[in-house]
């Protein structure tokens, strides 16, 4: 593991965040690595300083009693005062609450008539949304792949770019064309890629196709018995080169675990 | 609404409101403002509650807390325009340590003003990925789910301001280097 690597993986490791096998490799280098492990300490001793110098807060009496009256008087109140900011506030607030609770109706554009391309769409765009980006969150390609094993009726190749600059962060499952698939998510910069991947079926289109969607990049392509697509919102020239990344990750780079 | 769902309502989410008031406190660095968002966070989220059967614990917290989160937010906004936002807030510095040597207090003090100045000067971004992860110990997935921005955004913020605060205290040549 080199400092770099640490680095990035500190704070995940800190929070104990981190998949157990990737814990171990970074415990490891922490004890064979004295600057690492002076970073590590400094970590340390900043959540020890916040926790002590920065307590958690009670909430004053006056406005525990402040709330009780008002929730209160809104139980007894039949008719919904508009707020003061608005109803704009209030339709964030009811599509924050929906957000958090899965009942976002994007789902509903997936009709028959979108067909795949929709489908795609709407599966990045959800996955955008708050704790729906991964399943099993690690930047580790031989934790993410076993991770699909009993979950799919396929091993999806999974490669980690951080080397290349397109991190994997992470894996979850999805359904598209009415079958699971699995989906995989990297990183560039600030950007988001979904990777989806499934078996090809038995006359694959050749070639690439692409098409952009509502500022959304969409390719797919199959490649070694596997469909591909990819989505983001990552200029498509960078696309592009990440497309060649998978390609030689399956014959240069050599097979995954 | 009747009784029932408030009793439901006063069960399930009125124990957070420590949380509420911590998150709220630390997001708009003063006491009275955190106090009318908590109060408009906590009916917001009664009137929004109906839907949320069998909703509970943590989930519940992070619940109220996105919503908490947004009220800060949007008053923040509102003062923004109106140009009344206070930038420090004093009365937070009021708690001082009761050590009995002076010596170690003055330490203390210095290291909680340092820590304190440094978290004000971040990003409200920034600082409530801290408040909610060092203080209220939620996971990267709630906190992604309170702040709406994905798991990897929650790791780089809470990175880059750990960056910051350890490199404030060591700047300032606070009792922490």
């Amino acid at each position: 593991m080199t400092h770099e690597e640490l680095e990035r993986q500190l704070d995940v490791y800190v929070d104990g965040e981190l998949a157990p096998d990737e814990a171990d490799a970074v415990a490891a280098h922490l004890g064979a690595c004295d600057p690492c492990a002076r970073l590590h300490a400094a970590r340390i001793t900043l959540r020890g300083a916040i926790q002590e110098e920065l307590p958690g807060l009670r909430a004053p009496e006056p406005l525990r009693r402040r709330v009780q009256t008002a929730l209160r008087e809104a139980a007894r109140l039949p008719t919904r005062s508009a707020p003061a900011g608005g109803w704009r506030w209030l339709a964030l607030a009811a599509s924050l609450a929906a957000v958090g609770f899965g009942g976002w109706f994007l789902g509903q554009r997936r009709g028959t008539e979108e067909g795949l391309t929709g489908q795609v769409l709407a599966s990045h765009v959800r996955s955008l949304m708050p704790g729906h980006l991964t399943d099993v969150l690690s930047s580790d390609q031989h934790t993410v792949k076993p991770w699909f094993n009993g979950r799919l009726d396929f091993s999806p190749p999974v490669y980690d770019f951080a080397g290349r600059g397109f991190p994997l962060i992470g894996g979850r499952l999805d359904y598209l064309g009415g079958r699971p698939v699995a989906a995989l998510v990297y990183g560039r910069r600030e950007h988001v890629i979904n990777l989806f991947v499934w078996p090809a079926t038995a006359n694959p289109v050749e070639g690439t196709a692409s098409t952009t969607r509502q500022g959304y990049h969409l390719f797919r392509w199959t490649a070694s018995g596997y469909t591909y697509v990819l989505a983001s919102d990552l200029n498509v020239s960078e696309l592009t080169d990440f497309q060649h990344l998978l390609e030689q990750g399956e014959t240069a780079v050599g097979a995954p675990r | 609404m009747d009784s029932s769902e408030l009793e439901r309502f006063e069960a399930v989410i009125l124990p957070h409101l420590d949380s509420a008031y911590t998150l709220a406190r630390y997001l708009t660095r003063n006491g009275q403002d955190a106090e009318d968002v908590v109060q408009e966070a906590s009916l917001r989220a009664f009137r929004h509650f109906t839907g949320f059967r069998g909703v509970a614990g943590r989930e519940a917290r992070a619940w109220f807390l996105a919503i908490v989160r947004n009220a800060a937010y949007s008053m923040r906004k509102r003062q923004k325009t109106d140009e009344l936002a206070t930038e420090f807030d004093e009365e937070l510095h009021s708690g001082a340590g009761a050590d009995d040597q002076p010596g170690a207090a003055l330490d203390r003090e210095s290291a909680r003003q340092s820590l304190r100045r440094a978290l004000n000067r971040l990003g409200p971004e920034y600082r409530e990925v801290i408040v909610l992860r060092e203080l209220q110990e939620l996971s990267y997935k709630e906190i992604s789910d309170v702040t709406g921005v994905p798991v990897g955004t929650v790791m780089s913020r809470l990175s880059r301001a750990r960056r910051r605060l350890a490199a404030a205290l060591v700047g300032e040549g606070g009792a922490l280097t």
